[in-house]
């Protein structure tokens, strides 16, 4: 410890800008993970807080999946012995111009037994005399701060988009802001459930029912009654559970956040190996003195070890802060993509602060910051005291080391690809993933020297002095250059990697929509094609089909429900009449015979990720709890369908409504007649349904924008970890350079005496920048492709059993390269100006 | 004289057993139907007054009843309408009307502890109970608006059924007709129901004016009965869900 | 050819040291000149600044009429490339380049055609005797073998200043004497100026004047009736 005091303080003293860099590399990499999974965690307690506090005392709550389920289940779960109180619940999102407002239907009469609606005024309130409430449809109770927010007061109107159009709401009750009423950033209204079915398009359906147990009665127990007394198409749960289901729907951005965040850290590795090399390369002279005056190995080791320690808190910490602001920016770009990806409404003003989290994210930085320092602490403690205080002699990363690493990769690609060409499963596939990463990394120097000593004679025709020096700055210094390269690499591969699964994926999906979203108008309920919030009666169908230029409507209907404790989607629709419209590309199965019997309600086809997230193939069955038991159908087919991550189904309406219960619709496909014009008919409908419902219809183009655009938000989170992941690798060029210059100012000195003009020393150095930008770019491009190849695998077989084909994103490639020259570049000129100024006299001096 | 008459009547009614009063009261009380307009004024305990105004109809005998309470006043309320059919082997359904929204809605039993409609009264007190759903034990007479009466003490046989554990009731032993009834929660005294203003109608004593005390919240609730009349023919159809939906 | 008027020199710091007291001096063109002195007694110094390598902190140095102190810092470069060739102790090559190639380095930066790079860095490589070790790395060679590389270098134009800071100070005396008489030679074949900073009296008397520093102070200026002829 004394030694650090007295030999890296004032060493770090005197390299600031390096020591700040180095600390950059760790900061971010731990900022990422921090601020990523912290906006993740932010979002999932949210929604568990909200979906607490709404439970209220509520011990269980019964739901089926997204569906609801008829009234009548209420008088069951009631009439148990085992349950003191249940209570209906319908909960839905509006948009208000004071954000989502939350509204949750209940029944007045007898909620109270389970949430404590702590009204304003007291005694004198409408809860205490529901009668008013109920009598009139348009009662509202809203909490405090939402009051607040709209200028709203007790017997204020409140105009809310609702299915019956605009619609006005009396304000009968304000909520004191305690309890219940913070919910969802206190933007929470209560409405009588019988009115909030009308105002939502629920039919007579309920969402769920909230169960307070009788005394004595266990959690268990009581789970296991209900369940019995309804049978498997409802889920019994606490309601804690509804947070693990949306917990797993996110998963595939718990994943991608989880690799972006491992691979921001690798980076950071990179960046302490590379300051640390660079740092004893520098500091041999002291090394050989340390060692020279009688300290051990051991001791040097230490001594590095522990500066590598130290960084590596310093940098945590700094990290779990930025990344806590980080989760700040992102968390209500994030809410609002699960909200429009999933329909469920998240509000999270607060960021949630988990101390584990941030311990283990300063612990994976330590050690990051270790893993990053070993090597170099390793080479400093072998260093040479005699040889170390010779002048002028550099330590040259010798060609055994090359060879050994080459050695080493060739067996890592050996055994990654074993393990993925003959394994079978996540135990196979990641270690393969792993190996294959880590081999890239190995072959990172050797690639890198190649790549430089083929640019040198390029370099050199173009500009003789300063392209050659550039070239050979690389080639002579691979301590200085590989890990700048290997981190830029690692960057650039991810970004490669994903930019190459999001074009995959837009291509797919574009096929995907190209021929089964080929309808002329959608009508939806909502903004939003996922929000669950409103829903079409059914008789709109037939008003819709009696419009002049109509020729065929479509209902369809889609809601998770549970299968194996996991949501899928099922979508119901006539099946007859949509295969007269969409040839469904079957991947499994016969086309029409798949169509035939699943029209005739006699089997489902599944979504192609279905089958490979289940297992589930032709001629399977697929067991489907509904409200009135369960749905045995076999599986026809598959086929691809990208309308869930998690999977989905199609089923014919007739059997869903028979076992559901349900006729409601979520959307109307729209064909319009030969001759007529889309935007005529799209007015049309409007114009019927102005005032009465609010309806939104789209058009083919506006729905395939959509969904591109919220594949675009999707994809939009993982930018910014692409963009720090790079800024990473930039700050690794940055660093480079500033020893790069130091070690060369004698060089460059004499450059200068010989009569190099200020400018061509620049030159030399931005050539140097660009020059490992670009090798960074090549060996990025060349990973990338190894990325895409492991990501689609792994969006095959953990997200979504999605199956991507194979593009390499050359627009995002050439994209990136004038982007990574100028930040190259543009990392070049502070350090290139730092050159030139520095003293002539001395530079020639240096030693 | 009198003094003797009262020391027999006494003793008489010590020998009274407990059940025998309360099934002399509902027996006294019985009409096959009644119907009344009450006018249900709340006094809250910041002296806010609300008042409402319905049209009760009842028939079938006491106990296996059916009765359809509907809401006349205030104008916001007008054609809600309860609709309560009484068990004498258990606690009675009711269900609600609401003609804005064309709803009916049942009111479940978890639920009767709730008020009515912001009145001093719940579900519960507006049921008809049988006695045979209760223990009585008799506690002895007391005095009470210068009318002897039994005191009596009544328990729930199935706790469930009940917001109280138990209930004393006061019982005019001239006429056989409740005076007051106190509902308890353990110790905690809940409601206090006072019937007053007794008047015979068709040979029927009925209390036209009922007080009801909410000690949680400090409330007073008053009922007047108007236009009472008994034995009316009434048919059972019009005390069904689908009556109920019929507009007023 | 060479001017200074009052040229001082004081190097700013926690304490400020005097490297050169005010001093004048001229140095006709085609004269070869020792400077010596004890390590730290400015004559380093007094090279650096001549080679417009340093500004003065006052006083007037004039290059081939050309007053640097009002050069900026491209045009001082200018200077340098043109009129000045630089040879230096530890030789300074860059050790990525060939023989041949470090030679060429200011003829590049001058912007010359290839060819004639070519032809020059050639011919220069011949002139100091290396025609055979022209596509050897500088750590190849021995140390006379890179000063003469480095020599080469500095010769790269023709330049008529030559300036050398200590060039045999980190040879073996064999290697020194052969480097003396190549400067030698040089400088009687080209008329080229040469200003040697050296502490060797041996190298220094092989000069036809003889400056000598101490403390900053020119202590003497002496001119060597019969130059040795090493």
């Amino acid at each position: 410890m004394k030694l650090l005091v007295l030999l890296s303080w004032p060493y770090v003293r005197k390299h600031k800008l390096r020591m700040l860099l180095t600390l950059a590399g760790i900061m971010l990499g731990v900022a990422v993970y921090v601020g990523m999974h912290t906006a993740n965690l932010t979002i999932q307690s949210a929604f568990q807080r909200t979906v607490d506090r709404i439970a209220g005392k509520a011990q269980l709550q019964v739901s089926a999946g997204e569906t609801g389920f008829p009234e009548d289940v209420l008088e069951r779960v009631q009439s148990l012995r085992e349950v003191s109180a249940a209570a209906p619940v319908i909960e839905a999102a509006l948009a208000t111009p004071q954000g989502t407002l939350l509204v949750l239907g209940v029944d007045m009469t007898g909620d109270s037994s389970l949430r404590e609606y702590d009204l304003e005024g007291g005694g004198e309130d409408v809860i205490d005399d529901p009668l008013i409430f109920l009598a009139q449809p348009d009662s509202m109770i809203v909490s405090r701060q939402f009051a607040e927010r709209s200028g709203l007061g007790r017997g204020s109107k409140l105009t809310l988009k609702t299915m019956g159009g605009q619609k006005t709401f009396i304000v009968r009750g304000v909520m004191k802001a305690t309890g219940l009423a913070t919910v969802f950033g206190g933007n929470l209204a209560i409405m009588d459930i019988y009115a909030a079915q009308a105002v939502f398009g629920r039919g007579r359906l309920f969402d769920r029912i909230d169960v307070g147990l009788s005394e004595g009665v266990s959690v268990r127990k009581g789970t296991a009654k209900l369940q019995s007394l309804l049978g498997p198409g409802f889920q019994v749960e606490p309601p804690q559970s509804r947070g693990a289901h949306f917990e797993s729907m996110a998963r595939g951005l718990t994943i991608s956040i989880n690799m972006a965040s491992l691979f921001a850290l690798l980076i950071g590795v990179f960046i302490i190996y590379n300051s640390f090399s660079i740092a004893i390369t520098q500091r041999r002279g002291e090394i050989g003195v340390l060692r020279a005056l009688g300290a051990s190995r051991g001791q040097v080791r230490r001594l590095f070890l522990l500066e590598s320690i130290v960084l590596g808190v310093a940098g945590s910490l700094l990290g779990v802060a930025a990344g806590l602001a980080l989760a700040r920016g992102v968390v209500p770009g994030l809410a609002a993509t699960l909200q429009d990806v999933f329909g469920h409404a998240v509000s999270a003003s607060e960021i949630t602060i988990s101390p584990p989290l941030a311990a283990f994210s300063v612990f994976i930085g330590v050690l990051a910051s270790l893993v990053g320092g070993y090597i170099p602490a390793h080479a400093a403690a072998r260093v040479d005291p005699v040889k170390a205080l010779q002048k002028g002699r550099n330590q040259v990363l010798s060609e055994g080391e090359n060879r050994l690493r080459r050695r080493a990769a060739v067996a890592c690609i050996a055994t990654s690809a074993a393990l993925i060409g003959f394994g079978n499963g996540n135990a196979y596939f990641y270690p393969g993933y792993l190996l294959g990463i880590t081999s890239l990394i190995l072959l990172s120097p050797s690639m890198a020297m190649w790549l430089a000593s083929v640019m040198r004679p390029v370099l050199k025709a173009v500009w003789p002095v300063e392209g050659a020096l550039a070239a050979d700055s690389l080639i002579q210094a691979p301590r200085r250059t590989s890990a700048t390269v290997t981190a830029l690499m690692l960057s650039l591969a991810l970004a490669v990697g994903f930019a190459g699964v999001s074009r995959g994926i837009y291509a797919s999906l574009i096929d995907w929509m190209s021929h089964t979203l080929n309808p002329d108008l959608y009508v939806s309920p909502s903004r939003s094609i996922t929000a669950k919030t409103f829903r079409f009666p059914a008789s709109m169908a037939g008003e819709l089909r009696s419009m002049e230029g109509v020729e065929e409507v479509q209902p369809v209907r889609n809601a998770r429900v549970m299968i194996g404790g996991e949501p899928v989607m099922a979508v119901s629709l006539d099946i007859g009449a949509i295969s007269r419209r969409v040839r469904v590309k079957p991947v499994e199965g016969d086309r029409d015979e798949m169509v035939r019997l699943a029209s005739q309600g006699k089997g489902v086809i599944i979504s192609d990720n279905l089958s490979l997230l289940r297992n589930l193939h032709r001629g399977g069955i697929l067991e489907i709890p509904t409200p009135r038991g369960v749905l045995k159908l076999p599986v026809l087919g598959s086929s691809v369908d990208y309308s869930d991550q998690q999977g989905s189904f199609l089923i014919d309406s007739k059997l869903f409504q028979r076992y559901w219960g349900d006729d409601t619709a979520n959307l109307f496909r729209i064909h319009v007649k030969k001759g007529q014009s889309r935007e005529a008919v799209r007015e049309a409908i409007l114009k019927r349904w102005a005032g009465s419902h609010e309806i939104f219809v789209y058009t083919n183009e506006g729905i395939r924008e959509y969904i591109l655009r919220l594949t675009d938000q999707w994809f939009g989170l993982t930018y910014i970890q692409l963009a720090v992941a790079l800024v990473v690798a930039i700050l690794g060029i940055v660093n480079t350079l500033t020893v790069s210059i130091s070690d060369r100012r004698r060089e460059l000195g004499v450059l200068q005496a010989v009569g190099g003009l200020r400018n061509q020393i620049r030159r030399t150095i931005w050539l140097e920048a660009v020059s490992i930008g670009v090798v960074g770019l090549v060996m990025g491009a060349a990973a990338g492709v190894v990325m895409i190849f492991f990501n689609l695998h792994m969006l095959h077989r953990d997200l979504g059993g999605l199956r991507v084909d194979f593009v390499f994103p050359y627009a995002f490639v050439a994209l990136m390269t004038p982007v990574v020259v100028l930040c190259s570049f543009a990392a070049a000129l502070w350090p290139a100006e730092s050159a030139v100024r520095a003293s002539l006299v001395e530079s020639l001096e240096y030693e | 004289m009198s003094k003797w008459i009262a020391f027999l009547l006494a003793s008489c009614a010590l020998a009274q057993d407990p059940r025998q009063i309360v099934e002399e009261v509902q027996r006294r009380n019985r009409s096959q139907s009644q119907r009344y307009e009450g006018t249900l004024t709340v006094t809250s305990a910041k002296s806010r007054v609300t008042q409402k105004r319905w049209r009760y109809e009842r028939t079938g005998s006491f106990g296996d009843s059916k009765a359809v309470l509907r809401f006349l006043e205030p104008p916001e309320v007008k054609g809600v309408a309860l609709l309560v059919h009484n068990h004498k082997e258990r606690a009675s359904d009711q269900w609600m009307w609401t003609p804005e929204l064309q709803r009916d809605r049942r009111i479940a039993l978890q639920d009767r502890s709730t008020r009515f409609f912001g009145t001093g009264f719940s579900f519960e007190d507006l049921e008809e109970r049988d006695a045979g759903q209760f223990d009585y034990t008799l506690l002895g007479q007391e005095k009470l608006d210068g009318q002897m009466c039994w005191k009596l003490e009544a328990r729930p046989r199935q706790t469930k059924r009940s917001q109280y554990t138990h209930s004393y009731l006061w019982v005019r032993q001239d006429l056989y007709v409740y005076v007051m009834v106190e509902g308890y929660k353990n110790q905690e005294l809940l409601r206090r129901i006072a019937y007053r203003d007794y008047e015979n109608v068709k040979g029927l004593w009925t209390a036209r004016f009922l007080e009801v005390f909410d000690t949680k919240r400090q409330s007073r609730t008053t009922m007047k009965l108007e236009k009472l009349e008994y034995g009316l023919p009434m048919k059972d159809e019009d005390f069904t869900l689908q009556a109920l939906r019929r507009p007023l | 050819m060479i001017g200074l008027a009052q040229v001082s020199k004081t190097f700013t710091g926690k304490r400020d040291v005097v490297a050169l007291h005010p001093l004048d001096l001229t140095i006709p063109k085609g004269e070869m000149v020792a400077i010596i002195g004890a390590s730290g007694s400015g004559k380093s110094t007094l090279l650096n600044l001549i080679g417009g390598l340093d500004h003065p902190t006052a006083g007037v140095i004039s290059v081939d009429g050309r007053e640097l102190g009002s050069l900026s810092d491209d045009d001082l470069t200018r200077v340098r490339r043109d009129k000045i060739g630089f040879v230096f102790q530890f030789f300074n090559l860059l050790p990525s380049l060939s023989c041949l190639e470090n030679v060429s380095l200011p003829l590049h930066l001058r912007g010359w055609p290839r060819q004639k790079i070519h032809d020059r860095a050639t011919d220069l490589l011949r002139l100091v005797g290396l025609e055979k070790r022209m596509d050897h790395l500088p750590d190849e060679l021995s140390g006379g073998e890179r000063q003469r590389v480095a020599i080469a270098r500095a010769l790269s134009v023709y330049p008529p200043i030559l300036l050398a800071d200590e060039p045999t100070g980190n040879l073996d005396s064999a290697a020194g004497a052969g480097i003396l008489t190549l400067i030698k030679d040089l400088h009687e074949r080209l008329g080229t100026t040469v200003l040697m900073v050296t502490h060797d009296m041996n190298v220094a008397r092989a000069c036809e004047r003889i400056l000598q520093l101490k403390d900053g102070v020119l202590l003497s200026d002496a001119r060597v009736e019969s130059p040795a002829a090493s």
